[in-house]
């Protein structure tokens, strides 16, 4: 009886939700890149199922809920992308092309230094969605038959390295520009790097929207050309 | 009293259906053309257009959205959780991976913060002139 509770929906979304709502507590409490609710939550929820016996393939099976949410997800990213093409207008083409030799260049890069070290065909195509906002890596990942898990995993790791070093790198470099700090993080750091840059200022904030967004977009038009060539 | 919370709730159903919607007919088109895109990458591109030509975001629309994206990492929780549990691996995989991931993302921020402050300069320039 306990054991199918367990193993149910009844179970796995509770878990779910306390776990990201104990993860948005801490991240909010830090406030470090570092304990992003879902690098807290995802441990959590690991923990509990190791400690309790649960297989993976379970819990996952009985969060078909939250999976079914993630296509009305991706839809909704045209929403900030929207209120903030005012941006395009008054930065024009330099915004454009950035994002778009950007969107290019993070994953190659990546998958070029995995392929020297010798990384199997799966790990190289989970990395090629590395720099997309994970709902549409994940719907990607699907396309491209990658491993969701890995995909997703990459994500957020490239969210956090993105998130924590951007902004360091960027003043050695001796840029200042709010603008500049805003799209390159949203390029390669997407919502992690998005949610820091909200805290450096509103202009940042919203130039990693955009650059998410269209970064996102673009991508998912181009890598499944690029991949099944 | 009442007014004001239906009108609300309307709203809200309405930023729902217009989600599930564009959702549908993304992946309806992606189908029928038999693209390689996700349906769904389909259906925000068209949300966008819609809105653009609307000149605005609708209320409801608006605030399921912002509801939606704050939920999101609730929502790949189950997928980000598998990474413990993938054991087809070889730690040269690991190492691989984490190297590509960290090195990568730091040359690449590198670059696109250099090529975007060139871009800006020559606007500027054109600017001044």
């Amino acid at each position: 009886m306990i054991v199918d509770l367990l193993h149910s929906p009844l179970f796995a979304l509770p878990l779910s939700i306390i776990a990201f709502w104990l993860g948005v507590l801490l991240y909010r409490r830090s406030g470090t890149v570092l304990l992003h609710p879902i690098v807290t939550a995802s441990l959590l929820v690991f923990a509990i199922l190791y400690a309790l016996e649960i297989p993976y393939r379970d819990y996952q099976s009985s969060s078909a809920l939250l999976y079914a949410l993630l296509g009305p997800a991706v839809v909704a990213l045209a929403i900030p992308l929207k209120q903030n093409l005012a941006i395009i207008r008054r930065a024009g083409w330099p915004l454009l092309v950035t994002i778009v030799v950007g969107a290019l260049l993070a994953p190659a890069i990546a998958v070029v230094i995995a392929f020297l070290l010798g990384a199997g065909e799966s790990v190289l195509l989970a990395l090629s969605g590395k720099s997309i906002t994970t709902p549409i890596a994940l719907a990607l990942a699907e396309k491209i038959h990658a491993a969701l898990s890995l995909t997703a995993g990459i994500v957020v790791f490239t969210g956090v390295v993105g998130a924590l070093a951007g902004p360091p790198l960027l003043r050695g470099l001796g840029i200042r520009d709010d603008r500049i700090l805003g799209v390159v993080l949203g390029i390669n750091a997407h919502a992690v790097g998005t949610a820091r840059a909200l805290e450096i200022s509103a202009l940042c904030g919203a130039c990693a929207a955009l650059a998410m967004g269209l970064c996102g977009a673009l991508s998912a038009l181009i890598l499944p050309l690029i991949i099944g060539a | 009293m009442k007014t004001p919370i239906l009108r609300n709730v309307i709203q809200w159903l309405l930023g729902i259906a217009t989600l599930l919607a564009c959702e549908c007919i993304g992946s309806l088109i992606t189908d029928v053309l038999a693209l390689p895109i996700p349906g769904s990458v389909v259906g925000m591109l068209l949300l966008l257009v819609g809105l653009m030509i609307y000149g605005g975001v609708p209320r409801g629309l608006a605030k399921v959205s912002s509801q939606l994206l704050f939920l999101l990492p609730l929502l790949f929780l189950p997928a980000a959780t598998g990474v413990f549990f993938l054991r087809n691996l070889t730690l040269s995989d690991w190492f691989a991976l984490l190297a590509a991931i960290t090195v990568g993302t730091l040359i690449s921020i590198t670059l696109c913060a250099l090529l975007l402050r060139r871009l800006l300069r020559k606007t500027g320039a054109a600017h001044d002139r």
